[in-house]
């Protein structure tokens, strides 16, 4: 991988950025009791 | 144990319960096991208890309950005693909250200035101490001037309130003295303790000065807290509880750090607004300099504390509905409701104020026009939010406004005037505001790290998605799915913005470590932006008589909330017009109180000059 290369640079930053939201979401609503789907949604 | 520490209450020196009090300032949590050390607090009903001593009489004490009175047990001297208690509480909170943050801002900018070696750091810290000595006087008038008012006007709820705190009042009273000796020392000792050891002797004093200011604040903060959500007492409001757990209610924490924050942003508007005043009056380049860099280090203060404060009330209502839903509904749902317009009118003004602080701040410095394009971006999104946040909800119409209207909201702007769309609102302008203190910030620097572009990529990552998050759970969990998701979702958006917040901080703490600086003229500021530190305190004033009245007023026909009733003539809710106008006259009063203490602290540098000599006419 090319880290000077600014697409991978800045797709990358994106990617991880978005993982450590995704994660995040998750985190916060299960630890008030409320879990969620792969898709976000609030799971039945 | 109960009794043992009833026991040990009895012999409890006033020494001692003043050294524990300090030690709250440490052991804030209220995980603290209410049968340690902290029982021996306990005054309970000791204090107020009839004057026989012993452990069985104190006992009995403990269970008399609440009293009852009637109408005609108020005093009546001749205005509404509310008003009177209103007007000088208020000025009492205004100036308290004042003198309290002013040392502790002041405290960090002295610790920069001794790791800096910067001098101008010491002078700015020493100025902004004088203008809080006068206010301070002010405080401890008006702080008489609320006890004489309430002991007068509400005697037997101030019984009940002596009998609840008991000898804690005492503590209270005891902090106060050394409030005022640490703070007098502190001040007029900056010029002795200047230098080398004897610096950190100054700052240690600083410190102390803090600690029993940050006491002082809790303990009031438990009797205002007591008032509204009881802890410690029965239903009938007989004590049953130690002093600590008569302090530790459910609503301590959530108002002891709004008010921390809150009193900073406050103090840092105040001094900003003496800075101004100080830039506009200067004659020399030398002062201008000196009182822009002084406005901006207060403006920085303000906002910064003001950016995590929406967070502090947002935990404060949750736990007012937690504790009971029908104050929370009478707070926000209720005839309450309208003034969180007024409020939305209020923070605006402070966000785009402070916005507009900095904007006008970036023309110091050439580097700047790297980021100016930003700007008129940050300012729409920042005027949108502000008009979604002031969109109410519930109109009051007629019914030919109704039929015009198409029924009681409007078809397209209603759903803006419930909370999920109001939480986006607020969460979008505060990643903004961060956003125009970022590039404040960047302004005069060039980062010299090899992964400038990478950390810069990563920081626009974080903007993009976090604003997303923010929209993606107001809108999806705010309107489409039930309330239990619509409120866990907002503690998505409030940890989004405040991602967005530490990663920028942490971010360009690494990458502008060692940068280039580019050259900044300080004094080089339109005179418009000093009007906008002027805006700010005035903003910040009539916000706190506003939420201050809202906090107060939650409580309705009740002194101390169900245990207590409210049977004086004023014991009802008033209009939103007659509230307005008595926070109307508080922070005008208030505000001339402020430019009084300004001309005060100029006053001081004002020298005569000496008369010229007379000379004799030559006869």
């Amino acid at each position: 991988m090319n880290l000077s290369n600014p697409v991978v640079v800045w797709v990358g930053a994106l990617l991880l950025t978005l993982l450590f939201f995704y994660g995040m979401d998750h985190f916060i609503m299960l630890i008030q009791g409320l879990p969620l789907n792969f898709d976000l949604t609030p799971a039945q | 144990m109960k009794n043992l520490s009833l026991n040990l209450s009895l012999n409890l020196s006033l020494g001692r319960q003043l050294l524990l009090a300090l030690g709250l300032l440490i052991l804030l949590p209220g995980n603290v096991d209410p049968d340690n050390g902290f029982t021996l607090l306990n005054s309970a009903s000791a204090a107020e208890a009839d004057s026989v001593i012993g452990v069985a009489s104190m006992a009995e004490a403990e269970l008399v309950p609440a009293p009852k009175p009637g109408r005609g047990d108020y005093p009546s001297v001749g205005v509404s005693s509310r008003s009177v208690v209103w007007v000088v509480a208020q000025m009492h909170m205004f100036f308290a909250a004042f003198v309290l943050a002013v040392p502790l801002f002041v405290l960090v900018i002295e610790w920069i200035g001794v790791k800096t070696g910067d001098d101008r750091y010491d002078d700015m810290a020493h100025e902004f101490m004088k203008i809080s000595m006068t206010a301070y006087s002010i405080t401890a008038l008006f702080g008489g001037a609320l006890a004489f008012a309430l002991f007068l006007l509400y005697p037997q709820f101030m019984e009940y309130m002596m009998r609840v705190f008991g000898s804690q009042t005492l503590v209270y009273a005891g902090l106060f003295f050394a409030e005022s000796v640490c703070l007098y020392v502190y001040y007029y000792s900056w010029g002795a303790l200047r230098y080398g050891n004897r610096k950190w002797l100054h700052l240690t004093i600083g410190l102390m000065l803090n600690a029993v200011g940050l006491t002082l604040l809790v303990i009031a903060n438990a009797w205002s807290t007591f008032m509204m959500a009881p802890s410690g007492v029965n239903e009938a409001g007989a004590v049953t509880g130690s002093i600590w757990e008569i302090m530790k209610g459910p609503l301590w924490n959530p108002i002891n750090l709004h008010r921390f924050l809150a009193n900073i942003a406050f103090g840092g508007a105040i001094v900003g607004a003496y800075a101004a005043y100080k830039f506009l009056s200067a004659r020399t380049q030398e002062m201008r300099a000196h009182y822009d860099w002084m406005g901006y280090t207060a403006n920085f203060i303000a906002i910064l504390a003001f950016l995590p404060l929406p967070f502090a009330g947002y935990w404060l209502m949750a736990e007012i509905y937690a504790y009971s839903q029908q104050m929370g509904i009478t707070a926000m749902g209720g005839i309450l409701a309208w003034l969180f317009i007024v409020q939305a009118v209020l923070i605006g003004t402070i966000l785009l104020a402070g916005n507009y602080y900095l904007w006008s701040g970036m023309s110091r410095t050439e580097g700047s026009i790297r980021y100016t394009w930003m700007v008129k971006y940050i300012a729409i999104v920042l005027v949108a939010g502000f008009l979604v946040w002031v969109t109410p909800h519930t109109l009051i119409l007629s019914a030919s406004e109704m039929a015009e209207l198409g029924g009681s909201h409007h078809h397209l702007l209603g759903p803006l005037g419930i909370m999920p769309a109001k939480n986006i609102a607020v969460n979008l302008m505060l990643i903004f505001t961060f956003m125009s203190f970022q590039i404040y910030r960047r302004a005069d620097k060039v980062a010299t790290v090899s992964w400038e572009k990478a950390g810069n990529a990563l920081m626009v990552s974080i903007y993009l998605v976090a604003i997303a998050n923010v929209i993606f759970a107001g809108v999806y969990y705010g309107y489409f799915t039930n309330t239990v998701y619509k409120v866990g979702s907002s503690v998505m958006q409030v940890v989004s913005t405040l991602m967005v917040i530490v990663s920028g901080i942490v971010i360009d703490g690494f990458m502008y470590k060692g940068a280039k600086i580019l050259p900044s003229v300080w004094g080089r500021v339109s005179n418009r932006a000093q009007y906008a530190l002027f805006a700010l305190p005035v903003a910040f004033t009539w916000l706190m008589a506003l939420m201050g009245y809202v906090r107060s007023s939650v409580r309705t026909h009740w002194h101390v909330y169900t245990v207590m009733k409210d049977n004086s003539p004023d014991n009802y809710i008033p209009t939103i017009g007659h509230a307005g106008n008595m926070m109307t006259i508080v922070t005008v009063l208030f505000l001339l109180c402020v430019l009084f203490i300004f001309w005060i602290a100029s006053l001081a540098n004002t020298k005569q000059p000496p008369p010229a000599p007379v000379t004799s006419k030559p006869s």
